[in-house]
């Protein structure tokens, strides 16, 4: 079946989205707003992005992949916000396996084999 | 990942055969997985627990009844290991070091040939090998200890609540364990051969056992069990266990829902070819004697850690050694790992930090008329107002009247004992004399001033 991925804004929107997914492997990048040209405020969103597609192939099947807008510059800063709370975010970009211990932050999600180990570990 | 400083290009092969009810864990050998780590955190667990009691005498207020729930503490603990598990895979890869989750052994010179958990195969070559395989529990040997019994090993992530337990053995990792179980609410009986804590300050060692005995922890004390049957399925189950007096011929029989033994670890150097190329071990221990060096008797195989013979057992001297081997091997460094004066603690109820001699060993290497000991009970300023006991805990130290009264022992019995104890372990290991002790200004009101 391979896998499918999904796009989210907003952290009720990503809960809704991984609740209804329940059962099968999910893994989640959240990266800044983009703008209307496309590009985040989030730089190393911007470099993190093409290095995980690329390598989105290697997660096992009937993986859902979210991808989620977080919000603006000025949300992402509030040390309050749900995603810092609630999921225990502290950087974007941070790609994280949906459920476990596992997850990548900043630059460490510009490394092609760390997201590949990230996804084919178990 | 030290020898991946030096630009080396290393392999990791890391294993765990599972135990015998199946349960095995991710990397960071035992001290994050089935060890140090838990440990401490659920005998943290049972702390609180105590603190909840003591905070009505301070003022706090609350009705509704408090207890424990087992499974929140493990679920919050596994969890925090899996984060370390996964730390360490992120950090060996970011340093280039090759990870495989594969049993390793020797199949000749300078080869090893790693099995991953499907039985594929592969064999690998290198300049040099480091052992660091460490040890597993020891079963009893009776009939039903492999079926019915767990260990340390299985403990820390059991998915039920344990229920009555019986801790066979008298190490510091079944009074431990016997000490969290019973702090969280358990009833908790200790199974015991012949002395508490070998190898540790007798003195302290009774006045431990006497503490835990005081709180509700039972001891059966010179008896050892010969028989575990299960009454009944379950999680948990209900098991009988008999045991055998180890003075006579009395035998006595006992229910309880768990048996957790810990009797001592083996080491594991038995099933990974040694003898194919050369290592020579202890036959009786499986110990692998090495030089000050960690080198075996083949020359580009070292070893460190727990597998050591007449080493401690403690996982900040296996890293120690690990490490400064590696910058001797590859960085110049001359420095070689100092065994002497290590510090350690054991987190029983009222938790005992020792650096140095016991009593017992400095009379005999010293003679009982070459040493002197200082000694003093202490009230924690933080007992006195819950009322707890007021002359348990405790402190001594052993010096040496021939060298300046050098300090060639340290123990202390009581809160936060390890936190007290590595300050003067490094005191120790500058060379601390009683006169220097005496002037030094204490801190107040903390334990430590005594």
């Amino acid at each position: 079946m391979g896998w499918e991925e999904k796009q989210v804004r907003g952290y009720s929107e990503f809960v809704q989205t991984a609740q209804r997914y329940h059962g099968r492997p999910i893994f989640a990048l959240f990266c800044g707003d983009k703008d209307a040209a496309g590009r985040s405020w989030c730089p190393d969103c911007v470099t993190a992005e093409p290095v995980v597609r690329k390598e989105l192939h290697n997660m096992p099947d009937e993986s859902v992949f979210i991808y989620c807008l977080v919000g603006d510059r000025t949300y992402w800063k509030d040390p309050n916000n749900e995603f810092r709370k609630n999921l225990k975010l502290t950087g974007v970009p941070t790609l994280l396996k949906y459920g476990t211990p596992q997850k990548l932050v900043e630059e460490e999600c510009f490394k092609a084999e760390l997201v590949r180990m990230l996804f084919t570990e178990d | 990942q030290e020898a991946a400083k030096y630009e080396k290009k290393v392999m990791v092969l890391d294993f765990v055969m599972p135990t015998p009810l199946g349960n095995s864990w991710g990397l960071g050998g035992t001290c994050v997985n089935v060890g140090c780590i838990p440990k401490k955190l659920m005998h943290q667990a049972a702390l609180l627990g105590q603190a909840l009691q003591d905070s009505h005498k301070y003022g706090w207020q609350f009705t509704e009844e408090v207890k424990h729930n087992w499974m929140t503490m493990t679920e919050s603990v596994q969890n925090y290991i899996g984060s370390l598990n996964w730390g360490y895979r992120v950090s060996l890869r970011e340093k280039n070091v090759t990870y495989e989750n594969a049993y390793g052994e020797f199949v000749g010179p300078h080869t090893v040939k790693a099995t991953n958990k499907r039985g594929v195969e592969k064999l690998y070559t290198a300049e040099r090998f480091l052992i660091a395989t460490g040890e597993r529990p020891r079963y009893l040997g009776i009939p039903g200890d492999n079926k019915y019994c767990i260990s340390s090993d299985d403990l820390f992530s059991l998915p039920y609540c344990p229920g009555k337990t019986l801790v066979v053995g008298a190490s510091y990792v079944a009074l431990e364990c016997a000490g969290f179980l019973a702090g969280l609410g358990l009833d908790v009986t200790v199974m015991v051969r012949s002395i508490l804590l070998r190898g540790f300050d007798q003195d302290i060692a009774n006045k431990i056992g006497e503490y835990m005995e005081e709180h509700g922890i039972n001891f059966i004390r010179e008896f050892v069990p010969i028989k575990v049957e299960q009454i009944e399925e379950g999680t948990p189950g209900r098991l009988k266990v008999t045991a055998k007096s180890t003075t006579g011929n009395q035998i006595i029989e006992g229910e309880y829902n768990t048996v957790l033994l810990a009797i001592g670890r083996d080491a594991c150097t038995r099933k990974i070819g040694l003898d194919k190329v050369g290592v020579k071990i202890n036959e009786k221990t499986g110990k692998i004697p090495v030089n000050d060096e960690e080198q075996t008797n083949v020359p580009y195989i070292y070893a460190v850690g727990d597998i050591l013979q007449d080493k401690l057992e403690l996982t900040p001297v296996a890293i120690q050694a690990g490490r400064l081997l590696v910058q001797r091997l590859y960085g110049g460094a001359t420095t070689k790992c100092d065994y002497v004066n290590v510090p350690t603690t054991v987190f029983t109820p009222l938790e005992y930090g020792a650096c140095g001699y016991s009593e017992e060993t400095a009379v005999e290497k010293f003679g009982e008329e070459n040493i002197e000991v200082y000694h003093s009970h202490f009230w924690p300023l933080e007992w006195t107002v819950p009322s707890r006991d007021n002359n348990k805990c405790y402190a001594k130290i052993i010096c040496n009247i021939q060298d300046k009264e050098r300090v060639i022992g340290f123990h202390v019995l009581g809160p936060s004992a390890g936190e007290i104890t590595q300050g003067f372990a490094a005191a120790m290991k500058c060379g601390l004399t009683k006169e220097q002790l005496d002037s030094t200004i204490g801190i107040h009101p903390v334990c430590a001033e005594v």
